[in-house]
């Protein structure tokens, strides 16, 4: 009986891992994306003025992944443009999103059941690129570990990383804020599922890769469902790092999460991570206050 | 009639860029260098800088294109003849005696003749690009629109971040996202090029070539000419931009009068996880006051 469970686990995630991705799960990548793009501010102004420089973000949101490891692994930046169909098939998506009449498109895909399958099957295309994408760099790479937890990364967070390039397309130039200083969760997700996919590619975790797919699918999508429902911006692995990382990085990391203690605490010791940390500390704070404003102010509209 | 014709096409599309031409271009794309506030000045105190910025600028189009092709942007040092050409243009139009080079070309004919002889080598890298791109993707027409864009016109996206980098020049107002004349006109040749060299456009290379060719030429001049900056596109462009992205400002326009709220209500539908919230409480300040 447990073998035959075991068996048609296995049979369930080896099917689930060969399901192709083009048409549907691709498609609601394109528009949780460029769902994110609206969200900024500015962009549908800009969409109105330059309609060239928005639908480049666009493309950016969608393909922001492959152009960042192609750049990284030396391969053509331009590479993913040559396929044809993925490409229109965004570039409709941004029309639909930015300029459907009546907003009708935006308005049904905002609907918060259906929001949450397109993000659930985003999760599935996260998953799935990050193992490609750490297949793609041991090939290049056999005993290269870091270039494929990096590549892994990147793929999996995608437009994330080069956030501040993005937003120089949107005319916007903010170097002092970068997606390293305040990982979201998508991104710290997709670092810990690349060092797991590469561990699993060196032999170093027995466990077969499509069963790694489908349980770490599993974990993304329930995780980002859950936060999308709950309008959350906390991440599971709050409570995880607030313990590990004052053991591993001592009390400035500690204050950063908890933020009861004020910046002079831990000031002078640690010679460059002090000012770092409580650089990043107050505005972490004040950021948080704001978000917690907007959401009861939403809540109260939605009431 | 046809074979003159023909005939003339043909040979212009196979002259040679080398010495001339691209000689017209280096004299135009540094003396917009020299023009910029500060160049001239940058140029005595730094000269390796100011060479290097003109290098940019005269060969932008050509390393932008290597970048998206992952092939090294070093290369366009490979070729020493037009490194050297482009060089001694850079030290003759900011070093000369008397400013001779920089007084001979505020003379309005001359400017003219560079400026049409430049916008040929602008053709001829379009044709370039399409054709390179199509060696990698064959089927990649979206690649080879890019590419031939990028040689065409990509220098000025280059030398944006050359001086982005610099630290004279911020990206606030809007001002680079407004596509330049050049860079729509490269545009349309390298859309039109693709098809061209895809077969969906039924006319020979070198007619085309010929005739697009006199249409950038033209234009041009008569933008200096008339000392206009927007061009004959922009009717054309409202009319379009119109059409494809103007259903919503109709619509809105209409639905403004009836119910003002109902826009402010899909906002709040809208759920946003994970993300810049500050940006959030932002955008629904801007949202109220419109």
């Amino acid at each position: 009986m447990d073998l035959l469970s075991a068996l048609s686990l296995g049979e369930l995630a080896l099917s689930f891992s060969r399901v192709p991705l083009f048409p549907v799960f691709d498609l609601s990548y394109f528009i949780v994306s460029i769902l994110y793009l609206k969200y900024e501010p500015g962009a549908v102004e800009l969409s109105r003025r330059h309609p060239m420089a928005s639908w480049l973000c666009a493309m950016l949101h969608c393909f922001g992944s492959y152009i960042l490891a192609d750049l990284l692994l030396g391969e053509p930046l331009i590479d993913y443009f040559s396929n044809n169909s993925s490409v229109l098939l965004a570039s409709a998506v941004w029309y639909l999103i930015f300029f459907c009449p009546l907003d009708l498109f935006y308005k049904c895909v905002c609907f918060l059941p259906v929001k949450l399958i397109f993000v659930a099957m985003k999760e599935v295309v996260r998953v799935r690129k990050i193992a490609v994408g750490i297949h793609h760099a041991h090939h290049h790479y056999h005993h290269g570990w870091f270039v494929m937890i990096a590549t892994g990364w990147v793929k999996g967070s995608g437009v994330a990383l080069m956030s501040n390039f993005e937003q120089l397309l949107r005319g916007v130039w903010k170097p002092e804020t970068n997606e390293l200083l305040h990982m979201s969760f998508p991104t710290k997700a997709s670092l810990y599922g690349a060092i797991l996919f590469t561990l699993q590619q060196t032999r170093w975790l027995p466990v077969s890769k499509a069963t790694l797919i489908f349980i770490f699918t599993m974990f993304m999508v329930s995780c980002k469902v859950f936060l999308t429902a709950t309008h959350s911006h906390s991440s599971p692995f709050d409570a995880l790092e607030a313990y590990i990382c004052p053991v591993l990085f001592g009390a400035a990391w500690g204050g950063d999460h908890h933020h009861d203690n004020h910046g002079g605490s831990h000031g002078g010791s640690h010679g460059g991570g002090g000012p770092g940390a409580q650089h990043s500390a107050v505005p972490a704070k004040s950021k948080e206050e704001l978000s917690e404003g907007s959401r009861k102010k939403k809540t109260k509209k939605a009431d | 009639m046809e074979s003159p014709w023909d005939e003339l096409a043909l040979a212009f599309s196979r002259t040679s860029m080398f010495p001339f031409f691209d000689i017209a271009h280096y004299l135009v794309s540094v003396m917009a260098l020299r023009h910029k506030p500060g160049a001239a000045a940058m140029a005595w105190k730094n000269p390796l800088a100011s060479w290097f910025t003109a290098m940019l600028h005269c060969f932008g189009g050509g390393i932008l294109s290597c970048i998206l092709l992952a092939e090294p942007p070093l290369r366009f040092l490979a070729n020493h003849t037009n490194i050297l050409l482009a060089s001694s243009i850079w030290y003759i139009i900011f070093f000369c005696p008397c400013d001779l080079v920089s007084q001979g070309y505020s003379f309005l004919p001359v400017q003219l003749l560079a400026a049409g002889m430049k916008e040929v080598t602008r053709t001829w890298k379009i044709v370039g690009g399409v054709t390179h791109a199509n060696s990698y993707y064959k089927n990649g027409w979206l690649v080879m629109i890019a590419i031939g864009w990028a040689r065409g016109a990509g220098g000025t996206v280059i030398t944006n971040f050359e001086s982005l980098a610099k630290g004279d020049w911020k990206p606030e107002g809007h001002e680079w996202l407004k596509m330049s004349y050049p860079a729509k006109v490269t545009l349309l040749g390298s859309v039109i090029f693709t098809f061209q060299h895809t077969k969906h456009l039924a006319i020979s290379k070198h007619n085309l070539m010929f005739l697009y060719t006199i249409f950038i030429v033209a234009t041009k001049v008569t933008m200096m000419i008339t000392q206009t900056s927007t061009v004959s596109f922009a009717p054309f462009e409202d009319t379009l931009s119109r059409m494809l992205f103007g259903w919503q400002q109709q619509f809105s326009c209409e639905k403004k009068n009836e119910a003002k709220s109902s826009s402010n209500g899909t906002g709040s539908l809208a759920s946003k996880p994970a993300d810049d919230s500050s940006d959030k409480v932002k955008k629904k300040h801007a949202k109220k006051t419109e």
